[in-house]
């Protein structure tokens, strides 16, 4: 910028503006605030909740990341799991293994599911509930064990009596009531046995050599700023670990379950399109106001070039006054945002039981400020730019000279002169690109973003220009045939200097994101509730043996705590021979034990049952004859199968090679969930079958079920996750209400910054009302008229943002969300209403003082 | 011969609007010497301000050229013409054209914080006291008359010196009373600092002050002729000295 001006005459002069016109600049400084503010408190405890949740999901697995595997480890592996513990990650074993316990009251045993802990270390998250309530060192100590009050109720036992493990009898110290990895482990035996590895080797169950399941259990060092340990650092450990332990299932804490992982998944990118959309309603509002403003010193410049001042040292002025707002409403935001920060926990404590681990967000403030000053820069830019051509004729002479050229030519003429602007504009939007980019957390919501602003920006545009060419177009015609208010308020909106062009952008803007938000957080909360529905299985049923299904039917429709229809599901068993023709013992597998081969469930569906949902291929139909399969998409990728490929399966001697045609995926949820090889009726018929179910008992009526369902089916073996699932629950509910609390928020910021971008108009109407005062117009006619304007506004407005916005919901529910995108035609419209209501009311409330003002005052302080 | 300080030469400027193409100044061709007092007359719309705004480089003729010092500035780009502005011309408006969010003083000093070094700040007083605002620096321009704005204008046009003083109906907004006033301490300014003044106005009392009458009537120049009064009052006036 070419100027001879001083910086400190500049910064004199700015400071000087700013001095004189307080409220004004007042306005600015709100609407950089208030957009800085939705920006870093949105940001601030989205970010602090989602630590929050992974907190939560951690303890739900009881480490960061959990590797399963029947293989005693090699040296080398040992070794490589020692230098993982030098770097500072713990490591603690989980041995879980199948065995006979008995009582000395009763010598009926009972399959029970062992699992040896050490009690110092485990679990790393969360915590286990015994009752009687005590720690767990101090009730696995010294021979003693803690176990699930179904086994208490198998074997007529009480705590504090003796039972027998193996070689030893243990003491019963407590019940286990919750155990956080429930839902992790391998809980389709039997009931549940806890104690510590020093008694599991003392009950001689564990042989050099013998297959038990062993989990180790991985916590990550957490970082030394205090901070959550970040989900890079666990991909990087899998990552490791999936080298090392080749045959072990690797799972981290996202996948403990897949209505947590998908909630988890959604909260992320939901919460990073809110940032988005707070930082652009903030800079929608930044600019309307910096654009009033520099309009209404068009004046002053045209009076400062008359004396002498030149373009780049009037910039300089403009610039720094600019600057000084950013920072200054920066600051303000922060502040503000930091209030919204501490302001949430306390709002939806009672609501979502939000632990105290809230804390102020540092990144999130400088993220806010920094992104409110260049947002704040960037778009000043273009009216900064508008410098250069203030003429300093306009002191003397108004006129506005009127182009004829032919259309191309004209429109050559204008992007040729406006080119610095354009520049700018474009630059504008690769900022906003930049700044998506960063702030957002899933960079296809990123990318999808910044395309659409830019998409929807063109758009606006020329539905403006369009608008006001129709508008212009139909008045010509009409003129004197409309009511003269009427005439007036459409005739105001393309009259030379009106900023309806940027009014309807900013607004059609505001309106597409609000609306995105909105729409996408219902689709998303509906999807959410769906996935956590008070109803699904929490009791799971094995072992039902073929004779007693029908009898176990009855019996489950009968009992009062049953609140839904029963899931049962035939299993056979059966092992792989081959995939893809090739011998299961050369088969490529990744991580997945190859152990697990000899031992696989199969099912039959003539349909996807209830929860599973196919990915790739299609369901056979019910009369399918040839062997047909699906598989669930993880197992596929383990196995390297995909549609089309064959599996050869072993049951009773039997072969059969049924050929994959769909993948699916389980919500995890649901019974059939849980068998992850599903065939056609035809290709099992006269194999011996036994039967799992899942069925949903209210929490409290669970014991009473379990005792029930042992006097009638003793053999039938009872797993009660209702516990858990509970946890995952909650979990999953307080995301949709922190995602609507934060929607919630982001549209109500958004509202004030649009109504103040209108409200910001209303300098611009003071000469207007003036006049029309002058000229006998009551209040009255004036605000019909300004209504009449405003409502047009407000409507055209509307229906572009809206139709973008429900492009917006059709492609992030597809690409980001995978929710079933409908169209919410109830709801657009009351947003196309609420919009058009919207600017009529906060434009009339704006001008209610220039309204209620005698002409001389105004035209005095003009 | 003393050196022409504003010459105008075959100036036309045409305006287009809709299908339509106005012809506002016809080909005007005139010189002022350093130090004149002219007058520029003429009805409304016969582009006198339109000239006015070709002399002080506000705006660009659509042929002919305007020079100013010798300097031919009508092509100048816009920087450099601020420049010009800066340097060589003090404005007086009808309107006053003060900018509404600065004091009365800080108006004053304005042109020469954008166009000069070191302090402005003495002369920016002496000229406000000079005009009799000595007590009302701190005020804005809304706390002040219409004489008092112009007033001010008045101490901002010639704070830097400028050689010449360019003045559009500097009388037309105020009554008898200030009008006289502030045409008096234009031309006690005037020939303080020795500049050449341009007035515009349709007032023939007013255009009475100067040396010299440019009358111009629907773009052209129908009268440019020297103030026999005014040189007798002046010739008048060195007597009675």
């Amino acid at each position: 910028m070419a100027s001879g001006l001083a910086w400190s005459s500049a910064a004199k002069i700015a400071s000087r503006e700013m001095r004189s016109s307080r409220g004004k600049f007042l306005f600015v400084l709100l609407s950089v605030a208030i957009g800085v503010a939705a920006l870093s408190g949105v940001r601030g405890f989205s970010s602090s909740f989602r630590a929050t949740l992974l907190n939560r999901a951690r303890s739900i697995m009881a480490g960061d990341l959990a590797a399963r595997t029947f293989q005693q480890l090699t040296p080398s592996q040992q070794e490589g799991l020692d230098a993982i513990a030098r770097t500072g990650v713990e490591i603690t074993p989980v041995t879980e293994v199948l065995s006979m316990a008995s009582s000395p009251k009763s010598m009926n045993p009972v399959l029970v599911s062992l699992k040896a802990v050490d009690p110092e270390l485990y679990p790393f998250y969360g915590t286990v509930d015994l009752a009687p309530a005590s720690s767990l060192q101090t009730a696995l100590a010294d021979g003693q064990v803690a176990v699930g009050d179904d086994l208490l109720l198998r074997l007529g036992l009480n705590v504090g009596d003796e039972l027998k493990v193996g070689n030893r009898n243990f003491r019963i110290a407590a019940t286990v009531v919750n155990e956080p990895d429930r839902l992790s482990g391998n809980f389709e035996a039997g009931p549940r046995v806890l104690m510590s590895r020093d008694s599991l080797e003392e009950t001689g169950l564990i042989a050099p050599g013998s297959h038990a399941l062993q989990r180790f259990l991985f916590k990550l060092p957490p970082p030394p700023d205090g901070r959550a340990v970040s989900d890079t650092a666990v991909a990087d450990l899998k990552t490791r670990l999936e080298t090392l332990l080749p045959d072990a299932q690797l799972t981290d804490y996202r996948e403990t379950n897949p209505a947590l992982t998908r909630g988890l998944d959604m909260a992320t990118s939901l919460l990073s399109l809110m940032s988005l959309v707070a930082l652009v309603l903030g800079a929608v509002g930044v600019a309307m106001a910096m654009r009033a403003h520099l309009q209404q010193r068009l004046d002053s410049i045209a009076i400062m070039k008359s004396l002498g001042a030149r373009s780049g040292q009037i910039m300089k002025i403009y610039l720094l006054q600019t600057m000084l707002l950013g920072v200054a409403g920066g600051l303000l935001g922060v502040l503000f945002g930091v209030g919204v920060q501490l302001a949430f926990p306390v709002v939806l404590g009672k609501l979502i039981n939000v632990p105290t681990e809230f804390h102020i967000q540092m990144r999130a403030v400088f993220v806010g400020l920094g992104a409110g000053v260049l947002t704040t820069l960037l778009f000043t830019l273009p009216p900064l730019l508008d410098i250069r051509g203030v003429r300093p004729i306009l002191i003397l002479r108004r006129a506005v000279e009127e182009n004829d050229d032919p259309f191309i030519a004209a429109v050559w003429k204008k992007i040729t002169k406006n080119a610095a602007q354009i520049l700018a504009t474009a630059l504008i939007l690769a900022g906003l690109a930049v700044i998506a980019t960063m702030l957002s957390d899933s960079a296809t919501v990123g990318k999808v973003f910044s395309a659409g602003l830019v998409a929807v920006l063109l758009v606006l545009l020329a539905a403006s220009a369009g608008v006001l060419w129709g508008l212009k177009f139909f008045l010509n015609r009409t003129r004197l045939h409309l009511p003269s208010s009427l005439r007036h308020g459409l005739a105001n909106l393309y009259r030379p200097g009106n900023p309806s062009a940027a009014l309807l952008a900013a607004l059609g803007m505001g309106v597409m994101q609000i609306m995105t938000v909105y729409l996408v957080q219902r689709s998303v909360v509906s999807e959410l509730h769906i996935s956590s529905a008070p109803n699904l299985p929490n009791v799971f049923l094995v072992d039902i043996a073929n004779t007693e299904i029908d009898g176990m039917r009855k019996l489950l429709k009968a009992q009062p705590g049953v609140t839904a229809e029963p899931e049962l599901l035939p299993v056979v068993s059966a092992r792989i021979d081959a995939v893809d023709g090739v011998a299961a013992a050369d088969a490529k597998l990744k991580n997945f034990p190859r152990r697990l081969l000899r031992s696989i469930s199969l099912t039959w569906a003539d349909a996807a049952p209830p929860g599973t949902k196919v990915v790739d291929g299609a369901w056979w139909n019910a009369d399918e004859r040839k062997p047909v399969l699906a598989i669930s998409q993880q197992s596929a990728d383990r196995l390297g199968v995909k549609v089309g490929s064959t599996i050869t399966f072993e049951a009773q001697d039997q072969q059969f090679t049924p050929t994959i045609v769909a993948l699916t995926k389980a919500d995890g949820q649901h019974a059939y969930g849980r068998a992850e090889f599903t065939l056609n009726h035809a290709a099992l018929k006269g194999l011996p079958v036994i039967w799992s179910g899942g069925v949903h008992v209210k929490p409290a009526e669970v014991s009473q079920f379990q005792r029930a369902l042992y006097v009638a089916y003793p053999t039938v073996t009872v797993i009660n996750v209702a516990q858990a699932l509970e946890t995952v629950r909650a979990v999953v509910i307080q995301i949709t209400y922190v995602i609507q609390f934060l929607a919630a928020f982001s549209i109500f910021a958004g509202v004030v910054i649009l109504a103040s971008s209108i409200a910001g108009t209303k300098y611009r109407r003071i000469r207007e009302v003036v006049v029309l005062k002058t000229l006998g117009a009551t209040r009255g006619r004036i605000a019909t008229i300004f209504s009449i304007e405003f409502a047009v506004l407000g409507l055209v407005a509307g229906v572009v943002g809206i139709g973008f916005a429900c492009v917006n919901v059709w492609v992030l529910s597809h690409r980001v969300f995978n929710v079933a995108f409908q169209m919410q035609w109830a709801w657009c419209a009351a947003g196309l209403l609420g919009t058009a209501a919207l600017t009529v009311v906060t434009g009339w409330t704006a001008s209610h003082r220039i309204l209620g003002q005698k002409p001389l005052e105004v035209l005095r302080e003009e | 011969m003393i050196a022409p300080m504003i010459v105008v030469d075959k100036l036309r400027k045409s305006i287009r609007n809709g299908a339509r193409t106005v012809d506002i100044l016809k080909g005007l061709d005139f010189a002022i010497p350093k130090g004149q007092f002219a007058a520029i007359m003429g009805a409304s719309g016969s582009g006198k301000s339109t000239l006015l705004g070709l002399i002080a480089g506000l705006d660009t003729p659509t042929s002919g050229t305007v020079s100013l010092n010798g300097t031919a500035i009508s092509y100048l780009p816009e920087d450099k013409l601020a420049q010009v502005r800066g340097k060589t011309i003090g404005f007086v408006f009808q309107s006053y054209q003060l900018i509404p969010t600065l004091t009365a003083l800080e108006n004053v000093l304005l042109p020469h914080e954008l166009n000069a070094e070191g302090d402005g700040l003495p002369r920016a007083k002496q000229l406000l006291t000079s005009v009799g605002l000595g007590d009302r620096m701190g005020h804005y321009p809304v706390q002040l008359s219409g004489g008092e704005q112009q007033r001010v204008a008045l101490a901002r046009a010639f704070i830097l010196r400028p050689p010449i003083v360019l003045a559009d109906e500097p009388t037309g907004n105020l009554d008898t009373t200030n009008g006289a006033h502030v045409l008096e301490l234009l031309l006690d300014l005037n020939r303080v600092e020795g500049t050449t003044l341009v007035l515009v106005t349709h007032d023939p009392v007013l255009a009475g002050y100067a040396d010299r009458r440019i009358v111009l009537r629907d773009g052209l120049i129908i009268t440019d002729e020297m103030n026999a009064e005014r040189r007798a009052f002046d010739a008048a006036s060195a007597v009675s000295i």
